[in-house]
């Protein structure tokens, strides 16, 4: 059988931002899906966003209410959302309540009265709301099995999409003989991590197409539910090729250490203790890189926008003229309860919409805290996806991480995440000649033939600028209190080619 | 809680409607009572006869309060309305005994008109304009609805 002799299974938009491509590009039309969940975790909404997305006067769906929320509450809440619109009502989307059938009859009458109103309208969409409250005891004449399963041969005779909405705890998700029957299963959970709400959304299973594993965060605002693939939405897209153009930091001395600059497409790791000067050359970074006309974006935790603009101004960096010209965003991510997917869907929202090259994270242990805690233990796991994603699509990452300075040890990250990361930059004070001094030094650089040097640098109203040459005369720099050892270069140079003549 | 001029406009424009819509001859509470059932039938369908039970019960009592002879009216389980004939029989045969109908006074089936527009004032309340609107488009499909501040277009 070849490709073509197949049948094609339509995709229809889920109207749900993000779900789309969590169920590989669209629901499988005349699919019959459960969505199950607790109370209040948004399985109601989001059959109202699949429906007004669906629905049409020659196709229209058919909402059916069964016991539970009350027909006219739920349009009350419902019509407060952006996606809810009142003029599909009755045409487009007729709700019709069973109650009392389900109150007087059994679920065999139930399957009469949605068959009778299917056979009248044939509907695009069918959603019953909610299914398991339709089972009302053992006097019932059919079981909820057989009701599903002769409702769902039916539905799919029919030619309609159709949801089952129902109310399930986690622990009923097993060994139930009723998602058998369904050709899909969302899953939508809901859980309290200390002070904050996390909700999200699996895909328990789809049959005909391939949807993306795993648990994906979502949020339901005033548009509704909006969910967050674990991809980012980047499924479709191919990886960019190796970059081969160097990014400059507009500090010369700074770039030679680079050998030339950050490579385009790389994981930049900015580490130092508090006051070394992260956030500085981060906005060096920046604001070379407009200069350079490569648009840029400032994903900052710590302080508003506005502040880092002007901490920006006092190093003669303008960052609200190319923000006003759309070259820069900055975004200020701190609602404490955030998913790393969520902080990527507002960064790559605004990557896309700036076309931008360079990302600056300030800082990572901020963007740690404003994530919900329950999010936070997943951390490393979160970034490694978010790098991965980014860099993907060309887009090269500086980001800053606050080390302890420690003067028996030199770390990089508190968080593990050097693995993560191309280049590793590390800012460090030292103590010397009675002052507490500044070093930089490249600790890793991907795929370059980084510097080895050890150089001072100061923070001035330019910004950092990188003084003398390499610091011969010290040893032990990078623990904190280096050693005068009276030697100049030459002779430092000359001592490091006999040791090597000597081992080779 | 009162109802807006615009409520009671629609609320006699339904009336006058299906009174124009039925037999010309037959009584203005008759026409009351095919609103209301219009009303119940739209209601029921997609919310249940509990939910239209209540709503009408709020909507009598509500009425009551301008029209205390409409106490005599019940609303059965099923959301059926009782009592709402003999009542409105009794309005009529009030003003006639007084010698009160002249120009300004309750006409013969305001009682039904307030009870109506109670029903629709709690609809507008609970479901705002545009689906009420909608339902009642969905309910008198022939008629004309704008928004209700607007006499345009407006048949019913």
């Amino acid at each position: 059988m070849t490709a073509e002799d197949k049948v094609k299974i339509n995709k229809l938009p889920t109207g749900v931002p993000g779900l789309d491509e969590i169920v590989g590009g669209g629901l499988p039309e005349f699919s019959f899906n459960i969505i199950a969940g607790a109370p209040g975790s948004g399985k109601t909404t989001l059959a109202h966003q699949f429906v007004f997305a669906n629905a049409t006067p020659e196709r229209p769906a058919l909402y059916f209410t069964v016991l539970g929320e009350s027909a006219i509450k739920m349009l009350r809440y419902q019509q407060q959302y952006t996606f809810f619109d009142p003029s599909l009502l009755p045409g487009s989307i007729r709700f019709i309540n069973l109650s009392q059938v389900v109150l007087e009859k059994d679920l065999g009458a139930v399957l009469e009265e949605i068959t009778k109103e299917v056979t009248k309208s044939t509907p695009a969409v069918v959603v019953v709301d909610s299914f398991r409250t339709m089972v009302r005891g053992p006097q019932d004449g059919m079981d909820l099995q057989a009701f599903i399963q002769r409702l769902a041969l039916f539905l799919a005779s029919w030619q309609a999409t159709t949801f089952l909405i129902g109310e399930y705890a986690e622990e009923e998700l097993r060994d139930n003989p009723i998602f058998t029957v369904a050709d899909g299963l969302f899953w939508l959970r809901q859980t309290t991590e200390r002070n904050s709400i996390v909700r999200k959304l699996q895909i328990v299973k789809l049959r005909g197409q391939a949807s993306v594993p795993g648990l994906h965060t979502f949020r339901i605002t005033d548009a509704g539910v909006q969910a967050f693939s674990r991809t980012f939405g980047l499924t479709a897209s191919r990886r960019s090729a190796l970059g081969l153009k160097r990014l400059s930091f507009g500090i010369p001395e700074m770039d030679k250490m680079l050998d030339g600059g950050v490579r385009e497409g790389d994981s930049v790791l900015v580490a130092g203790s508090s006051g070394t000067g992260k956030s500085v050359l981060a906005t060096q970074f920046i604001a070379e890189g407009i200069r350079l006309g490569e648009s840029g974006i400032v994903a900052v935790f710590e302080e508003r926008p506005q502040a880092y603009a002007e901490r920006a101004a006092t190093l003669g960096l303008d960052l609200e003229k190319p923000q006003n010209e759309g070259k820069l965003e900055i975004l200020y991510l701190r609602p404490l309860d955030l998913s790393v997917d969520e902080t990527m869907h507002s960064i790559l929202s605004a990557v896309q919409k700036i076309g931008a090259k360079r990302l600056v994270i300030d800082s990572l242990a901020g963007f740690e805290m404003a994530l919900s805690p329950g999010f936070r233990a997943d951390f490393r796991e979160s970034l490694y996806r978010m790098i991965f994603a980014l860099t993907g699509i060309g887009v090269t990452i500086l980001s800053t991480v606050e080390v302890d300075e420690s003067f028996i040890e030199f770390p990089f990250s508190t968080y593990s995440i050097s693995f993560l990361t191309d280049d590793i930059i590390r800012l460090r004070y030292v103590s010397i000649d009675g002052q507490l001094r500044k070093i930089m030094t490249v600790i890793k650089m991907r795929g370059g033939n980084h510097a080895k040097d050890i150089r001072e640098y100061e923070i001035t109203s330019q910004g950092v600028v990188i003084l003398g040459t390499r610091l011969t005369n010290y040893q032990g720099l990078i623990g904190g209190l280096p050693v005068h050892t009276g030697r100049s270069a030459a002779q430092e140079d000359a001592l490091h080619d006999s040791e090597i003549e000597r081992n080779s | 809680m009162t109802i807006s001029p615009e409520t009671r406009d629609l609320a006699q424009r339904l009336l006058t409607y299906e009174a124009a819509a039925g037999k010309s001859s037959m009584p203005l509470e008759s026409a009351t009572l095919r609103t209301y059932e219009r009303l119940r039938q739209c209601i029921v369908s997609f919310a249940g006869v509990a939910s239209f039970q209540s709503i009408a019960v709020r909507a009598l009592m509500l009425a009551q309060v301008e029209v205390p002879s409409l106490c005599a009216v019940q609303v059965s389980a099923n959301g059926s309305l009782q009592g709402f004939s003999d009542s409105e029989h009794r309005i009529t045969i009030d003003i006639d005994q007084a010698g009160n109908q002249q120009s300004g006074e309750d006409p013969p089936g305001e009682a039904g008109s307030i009870f109506i527009a109670w029903i629709l004032n709690l609809l507008l309340t609970f479901l705002g304009e545009a689906l009420t609107l909608s339902l009642l488009r969905d309910a008198w499909p022939d008629a004309t609805f704008d928004d209700r501040n607007s006499g345009n277009g407006r048949k019913a």
